[in-house]
């Protein structure tokens, strides 16, 4: 009997942001506290409190509340994050973004109607390229 | 923690991803990935056969095709597959271990002495079937 879907997981609430097996996907009820590393794409639609460091896309989606230190490739973000933000390429927020704290990026988009309150340190392509100063390679 | 609070959404850990630290919430889990820490859900977990877990894990049902080291209770039922390997101390309402599955360490039954309308197993290590 099949209590468990055994192929895939369920996509409810979610068929807007999943993709591929390779996206990590962390639902509105989950609650994560610690440490995230790796590879590939996350999408974080519940709470995470603790530090993220991924070689990829994280996407913060609407209702998510993340604390702590962010670290990906590039950040999307449409629900809450409080703590530092550090992007190799870019981070973009969305018009539902709520930020409290630093954003480090050497690009940046904010569409209208983002909240963010805090510090932007914007290095340029070039310096985010230099590896002494790459934080998201491992 | 609900017995029957479950969504049906289902969170994934893909195989790139580690976490380390702690798990819970009132959705399903699905680990390709590493966890290293402690699981708590109302749903089930599935553990795919690129999956290592090291918890402490209390979910509703547990499936493993991977590796699972830890304690582990499984309010329903506990489900080794022949790829899957448990090693700890494991406490659920049953049990299912294939062929070829690796169950090593401890197995308890869970509400085996008053709380079970129909009769269960005795406690002990259970074998394949």
């Amino acid at each position: 009997m099949g209590f468990f879907a055994k192929d895939k997981p369920e996509t409810a609430a979610s068929d807007a942001v999943r993709s591929d097996s390779d996206t990590a996907f962390f639902g509105a009820k989950l609650s994560i506290k610690g440490k995230v590393t790796g590879s590939g794409n996350l999408i974080v639609m519940g709470k995470l409190e603790g530090e993220v460091d991924l070689a990829g896309e994280l996407v913060v989606a609407a209702p998510a509340v993340l604390n702590g230190e962010i670290r990906a490739v590039t950040l999307a973000v449409s629900g809450n994050v409080t703590g530092t933000l550090t992007a190799g390429e870019k981070i973009h927020l969305e018009k539902s973004a709520v930020v409290v704290g630093r954003m480090n990026t050497p690009r940046l988009s904010v569409v209208e109607g983002a909240t963010f309150n805090g510090e932007i340190a914007m290095k340029k392509p070039a310096d985010s390229a230099d590896p002494s100063k790459r934080t998201d390679k491992k | 923690m609900a017995k029957d609070a479950s969504s049906g959404t289902t969170s994934l850990v893909s195989r790139p991803v580690v976490v380390e630290g702690e798990i819970s919430g009132e959705e399903n889990l699905h680990v390709d990935g590493r966890v290293k820490g402690i699981i708590r859900l109302a749903g089930d977990l599935f553990v795919g056969t690129s999956g290592v877990v090291e918890a402490e894990i209390d979910a509703r049902s547990i499936v493993i095709q991977g590796a699972v080291t830890g304690k582990v209770l499984a309010r329903r039922q506990l489900e080794v597959q022949p790829s899957g390997r448990f090693n700890g101390e494991a406490t659920a309402a049953s049990y299912e271990i294939r062929q070829g599955a690796v169950f090593e360490g401890i197995s308890r039954m869970l509400g085996s002495a008053a709380q079970n309308a129909k009769p269960s197993a005795p406690a002990g290590p259970v074998l394949e079937k």
